[in-house]
This record gives C-alpha cells, sequence and structure tokens, in this order.
C-alpha cells in the first residue's frame, strides 16, 4: 500500500515535467522528423521527398564542410570548457589570496550580452584599425604575423571557437571547483605522505572522485557546443566564404533564407542524432574508463 | 434552456447580426497591422505615423499597429514564419524577391499596380520608384516609400593627397589604389559581413553593359557568370582585391565599421546609397572630413550601353498588401497614405518616390546636389543581385564573392561554383 502511494505521489510529480517535455522538445523533434521527408517552401503543397533530403546531405560540399566545421568548434570548445576548466579548478584549489576574486573575473563572461561579447571579439581580432591582438604582435616584434584572424579562410574558425569556449570556461570551472572542494582531503594527505606526486593525487584520487561531475561536464558543454549559433553567426556570419559555417548556422540559413524548410530540418534531426551520438560516446568512454581503473584496482 | 443551450443560441444570434451588417466599409474602421522592416527612427515610419495618426481623427476606430524589424534577416524569418502560417498581416514590407513572387503566385498579394490603375494614381509615382518594384513580368505588388541612389562617395582630401582625380571609368579604380594606399588611406572600404555590400561591386559592370537584361537571365541559369557581363565583372572585383583595394580584414567588417572608416577620414571611397547622407552630414563628425565628402554617379565602362544617367537607384523595400484581408479600410487608408505621404515625407529632407516639390530649405549641399541628380534619372535603374537571385544562389555567390576579393579563389573557380549553384537552385523558384 505504501509502495502504490509513493509510486502514484512520483507519478503526480514527474507527470508536469515529462508531458512539458513531451510537448517542448520531443514533439518538435518529430515535427521535424516528419517535415524532414517533404520539400516545402512556406508557401505552396507540401512535397512528399521520402529520405531525399537526407540523400542530397552527402552530395551538398556546404553541409559537409559544416559537419567538419563544427566538428572543430566543438573540439575548441571542449578544451577551453573541459580541459582548461579543470585546470583552472585544480589551481584555484591551491590559491589562498584572491580566490574569489580570481573566480569572479573568470565567472564574468557568462554573463555577459552575446552581442557584447562578439562586437568585443571583432575589435580584438581587428587589422585595420589593429585590434589588440595585432598591436600586441606588434609590439614584441611580430608585426609580420598580424593579420585579419576573422577574416581569412586559415584562422577564421579557430577565432570564431575561442570566444564560445572562453565564454563558459569560467562556468565549468566553477562547477568542477566545487566538485573538487568535496574530495576527502585526508585521502588526498595520506597519498602524498606515501610518497604520491600531484599528478599522482589528481589522476588517482582527485578525478576519479569528481568523474560524475566531470562527465556532466562533458555532456553539457558537448551539447552546447554542437548547438552553438549566435557567435559564429554574429562575428562572421559563416563566411569568409563557407569557412566558419556550423551545422546550425546552415540550418537557420536554409530554412530563413532559402525557404527549404524540408531540408533544414533534415539538418535540424541530424543535429539532435549529432548530439544524442556525441552523449552515448562520452558514457562510454567515461565507463570504459571507470571499468580500467576497476581492473587496476 | 440550459447554459450550453445559451451559448450556442448566443452565438448564432451575433453571428447572423455580422452576416446581417454585410461588409466592412471605410466608416467601420479597425485596426490594421504593418510589418516594417525599415529603421524605426526612420523618416519613413515617422510619416508614416503622422499619416496614420491623421487619418484616426477622422477615422474613430481606426488604429494603425506597427510591428518593426529594423534587421532585414530577422524580418525576413519572421516573414516567412508568418507566410507559412498563413497569418501575414494587412500590410507588409517585401522587395521584388523570387519569395515575394511566390506569395505573388499564391495569391497573397493583391495587385497594387492595378489599384494605381483603377485610382488614377499611377502617375503620382516617380516611373524610376515603382519601375524598382516590378516584377520580371511588368506588374506591381508592392508600393514604394523611399527614393535613393547609389553613388560613390569619395573624400577630395584623400583624393587629393594622392594626386588623384574621382575615377572617371570602373577601370580606374583599382589602378587608384596603390597611390591611395601609400598616401595612407584605405582605398574603398566596404561591409563584408553582409554580403550585399560587396555584391553590389558584381552588379555594375553588368548594369553598365546591359542594363537589367543579364541579371534576369543569369538567375534563371539561362546565361552563364562566364559570358562576357559576368567575367569581366568577376574579375574587376578580384583586382580590386588583388590591388588593395579594400580595408584588410574587410570580410569581419560590418555595415558600421566599414562605413566609420569612411567618415572618420580613414578611407577614400565608398560606394552606398542616399541613405547616408545624414550620417555624412552628421555635425558630431569631423567638420575637416564631412566638408570634404564629395560623390560621382555610377563611372562607365568600355561598351556601356546604359546612360551616365542610369545607375542603381532603389526605392527600397515596398509596402505590399494582403489580398486576404483587403478590405475598404484598407483601401480607404492606402488612397489616404498616398494623398498625405509625398509632401510630408519630401518636408523630411528625403527622396520622395511620388512626385513632389523638393524642400532643400536647410538641407545640406549634398542633399541639393541629389535631388539635382534625382531629377536628371533616367528611365533604366539597376536593380540589386541580391533582389533577383534565388535566396540559396544568393548566399553563396554572397559567401564566395568575399574569398574572390580575398584572392582565395580565382575568377575561374568563383564562375564555376556559382554557375553550378544557380543550375541547381534556380529552378526551385524559377521552374524548369
Amino acid at each position: 500500500m505504501r509502495t502504490l502511494s509513493t509510486r502514484r505521489a512520483v507519478t503526480v510529480f514527474l507527470a508536469p515535467a515529462v508531458i512539458l517535455y513531451l510537448l517542448a522538445v520531443v514533439m518538435p523533434i518529430l515535427q521535424s522528423l516528419w517535415l524532414s521527408l517533404f520539400e516545402w517552401d512556406g508557401i505552396g503543397p507540401m512535397k512528399w521527398t521520402s529520405l531525399d533530403n537526407y540523400a542530397r546531405m552527402a552530395r551538398d560540399p556546404v553541409f559537409m564542410s559544416s559537419f567538419r566545421n563544427s566538428l572543430v568548434y566543438l573540439g575548441i570548445n571542449l578544451f577551453f570548457q573541459v580541459v582548461v576548466a579543470l585546470l583552472l579548478a585544480n589551481l584555484l584549489l591551491s590559491v589562498t589570496r584572491g580566490r574569489e576574486l580570481i573566480k569572479t573575473m573568470f565567472f564574468l563572461p557568462t554573463i555577459v550580452s552575446t552581442v557584447a561579447i562578439a562586437f568585443l571579439f571583432q575589435r580584438i581580432y581587428a587589422l585595420e584599425p589593429m585590434g589588440i591582438i595585432n598591436l600586441a604582435l606588434d609590439a614584441v616584434g611580430l608585426g609580420d604575423l598580424a593579420t585579419a584572424w576573422l577574416g581569412t579562410t586559415r584562422t577564421a574558425l579557430v577565432a570564431v571557437s575561442i570566444p564560445e569556449g572562453w565564454r563558459f570556461m569560467g562556468l565549468y570551472m566553477v562547477i568542477l571547483y566545487a566538485a573538487l572542494l568535496a574530495v576527502p582531503k585526508d585521502l588526498e594527505e595520506a597519498a602524498r605522505i606515501d610518497g604520491a606526486s600531484e599528478w599522482k593525487v589528481f589522476s588517482r584520487i582527485r578525478f576519479p572522485i569528481i568523474r560524475p561531475v566531470w562527465a556532466t561536464v562533458m555532456i553539457m558543454a558537448a551539447t552546447y557546443s554542437l548547438r552553438g549559433f549566435d557567435i559564429p553567426y554574429l562575428l562572421t556570419n559563416g563566411g569568409p566564404g563557407t569557412s566558419t559555417e556550423l551545422l546550425t548556422t546552415y540550418m537557420y540559413k536554409k530554412a530563413f533564407r532559402s525557404v527549404d524548410f524540408g531540408y533544414a530540418s533534415a539538418i535540424a534531426v541530424f543535429i539532435v542524432i549529432e548530439c544524442i551520438i556525441a552523449v552515448g560516446l562520452i558514457i562510454v568512454i567515461l565507463r570504459r574508463g571507470r571499468q580500467g581503473e576497476g581492473a587496476l584496482g | 434552456m440550459n447554459g450550453r443551450s445559451r451559448v450556442a443560441v448566443g452565438g448564432l444570434m451575433v453571428a447572423a447580426l455580422a452576416a446581417f451588417a454585410g461588409p466592412a466599409t471605410a466608416q467601420d474602421s479597425r485596426e490594421i497591422t504593418w510589418l516594417f522592416s525599415r529603421p524605426t527612427d526612420g523618416p519613413v515610419i515617422a510619416t508614416v505615423t503622422e499619416v496614420a495618426d491623421l487619418y484616426a481623427q477622422s477615422h474613430p476606430g481606426f488604429r494603425l499597429r506597427q510591428v518593426t524589424t529594423p534587421d532585414r534577416p530577422s524580418y525576413l524569418q519572421r516573414l516567412e514564419t508568418l507566410a507559412a502560417g498563413n497569418q501575414l498581416p494587412e500590410l507588409f514590407d517585401t522587395d521584388a524577391t523570387p519569395f515575394a513572387e511566390k506569395l505573388r503566385n499564391a495569391g497573397h498579394m493583391l495587385d497594387v499596380g492595378a489599384k494605381l490603375d483603377e485610382w488614377g494614381l499611377r502617375d503620382a509615382f516617380r516611373p524610376a520608384a515603382l519601375g524598382y518594384q516590378m516584377f520580371d513580368d511588368g506588374s506591381v505588388y508592392m508600393l514604394p516609400l523611399e527614393m535613393q541612389m547609389e553613388y560613390l562617395w569619395f573624400n577630395r582630401a584623400a583624393l587629393d593627397a594622392a594626386g588623384l582625380q574621382p575615377p572617371a571609368t570602373l577601370e580606374d579604380i583599382p589602378a587608384m589604389c596603390q597611390p591611395l594606399r601609400d598616401a595612407g588611406f584605405v582605398p574603398l572600404t566596404v561591409d563584408g559581413v553582409d554580403g550585399w555590400p560587396l555584391m553590389r561591386n558584381l552588379a555594375l559592370i553588368p548594369f553598365r553593359l546591359t542594363g537589367n537584361d543579364y541579371i534576369k537571365s543569369l538567375k534563371r541559369g539561362d546565361a552563364s557568370l562566364g559570358d562576357e557581363p559576368g567575367r569581366r565583372a568577376v574579375q574587376w572585383v578580384y583586382d580590386l582585391g588583388q590591388n588593395g583595394c579594400f580595408q584588410a580584414g574587410f570580410s569581419a567588417d560590418d555595415y558600421v565599421a566599414a562605413r566609420n572608416l569612411f567618415t572618420s577620414g580613414q578611407a577614400a571611397m565608398y560606394y552606398m546609397g542616399t541613405w547616408e547622407i545624414g550620417t555624412f552630414t552628421d555635425a558630431a563628425l569631423d567638420p575637416a572630413v564631412t566638408s570634404n565628402i564629395d560623390f560621382v554617379t555610377l563611372p562607365m565602362t568600355a561598351g556601356a550601353t546604359t546612360e551616365p544617367t542610369e545607375y542603381i537607384a532603389p526605392s527600397g523595400i515596398g509596402m505590399a498588401v494582403n489580398a486576404n484581408t483587403y478590405d475598404p479600410v484598407v483601401e480607404d487608408f492606402l488612397q489616404f497614405l498616398i494623398a498625405e505621404y509625398p509632401d510630408r515625407y519630401a518636408a523630411r529632407h528625403q527622396f520622395s518616390p511620388l512626385v513632389s516639390e523638393a524642400v532643400t530649405d536647410g538641407a545640406s549641399p549634398l542633399f541639393v546636389r541629389a535631388i539635382e541628380e534625382l531629377d536628371r534619372l533616367g528611365d533604366t535603374v539597376g536593380v540589386p543581385w541580391d533582389t533577383q537571385l534565388d535566396p540559396t544562389s544568393n548566399t553563396r555567390m554572397q559567401q564566395e564573392l568575399v574569398l574572390l576579393a580575398t584572392g582565395e579563389i580565382t575568377p575561374d573557380q568563383f564562375i564555376e561554383t556559382i554557375d553550378a549553384v544557380i543550375a541547381e537552385e534556380a529552378p526551385r523558384f524559377f521552374g524548369e
């Protein structure tokens, strides 16, 4: 009887969130899936094209380059938001004075508006008139390396990825720092007394304990990066050429510039699948890592 | 009678009363909505608001609801979403784009040209202003509310410093760039983020050679970019890039950044429309710069068939009328707007698309000179390519054009890529 009432309570409390999720997330995905099977310009009748839109992706050079760009964008973002953020969180543990100030400084970009960040980096990267990066290069005698970082295809993708990675690095640093604070200090002390190096303390004690939080951070950063849109769109609008075109910006252009809603929906479905695969891969890698540690232990 | 029955009967009575009342008349005024894609504080919206307020005084119940989205990509997103949901308002802004043609073909737009003929008001508009709004078949489904001319603006002091005269031909421009660089100026500033300003450069030589014939054929895939007008234009843009005419890193400079290079005196030349006269004469800018700003109309080129007085002169985004919601209220307001708009708009030192007395008292010398040019404007006005090409080809051309201008691709690669895109995409918009 008591079990039944608990089940009912769980159902009652979960139902609104589940219904909202179904309406706001699952239904649009299913609608996109349905729409991706048609050719539709938003005005005339919808024309059934079966899987043609998916076949079209394979022979669309802009889609393929956008996919590659999205992966590079993801890699750079993960480097900042997972690797550098973890490094900073560790360093914060050893800082005694000004820790709150440092945390605030790194966290600040998270709450600054996207447009402001885009404008800021537009100026930082500028060549004519010179932005701070090119001025700095000039000042140290490396003026020959000065370039329009957003204006050349060689550097533009990295240049648009860095602001996004930097922006949320502080957020993930704070989350990881909170997780590191929960690591029992006596374990670390014992390891150090036994002669463990700082790397050993990190890799054998700290990291295994914070692994669930790190996994969450990894999943959040990966899915947000795969859905990244605003900063690349504002900074370069996908250019020069298609060198900073991401799947998200390409999908937007296909939907609202080319009014090709069927193909845009197919790209949207692809992005959803891509996110699911990314999360699945992260979970698999983490499980293998844990099993490996278990075997070693 | 239970509650549900009472509601049903009440509903029937309301429906019956509505049916007996007959169709709406201009006297039964109501709110109408206009979806704008213009600057909120610009002269068009200010004049329309003034006229609408005047109309509301004599038509109780009338209200013009203005929904403004100045940013064009955001506006188009909104327009397309509303069109897809069959929720277009009574009035909405659009260019004579292939998408607008689809809306027209689907019966969503009123034949405004036919209405102007019916009301005897076609002659009230400047032919060039109406001509700009025409679809390829000559029909008019949008009303112009502004009139602009595009010029090559230059800084006289910069050209003097480089020992140069304003260009007489388009081919003069690439040759001017090195002397201007040597004199410390950016030769030709351009916005590379938004796509359309750079694309204007590509349209200039074909317009001089063929008027609008070439782009009308190119957009359907009937002509190739490799044909003479296209090839010369592509080569010219490539030469501009190779001669260092554009500012370094122009592809990441937006509209304001590009304009600031000119208004701050760092750039020597700037191809732009007369809508920027207000900026060029802004008292807050350095008078040493603004007093040196001058312009020439579109330079000529060898083999030109258009006259020196013919160039790109857009009458801006037009106002379309939703055919599905058109009624006597909308009709009456439109007639009132056409009657009251021109003089009030001209009084704001603007170029009216309707024939009206120009107001030059207190206007800047640049405006007065531009008004004189407007009076000399020829019969053929150039249309921007971004309003002609199908959206996908348009986007791709703008993207590839940046690579062409930066020398990352050759003219042949550009031609090959764009021809292939047009061949693939044009049939979706213009039929096989």
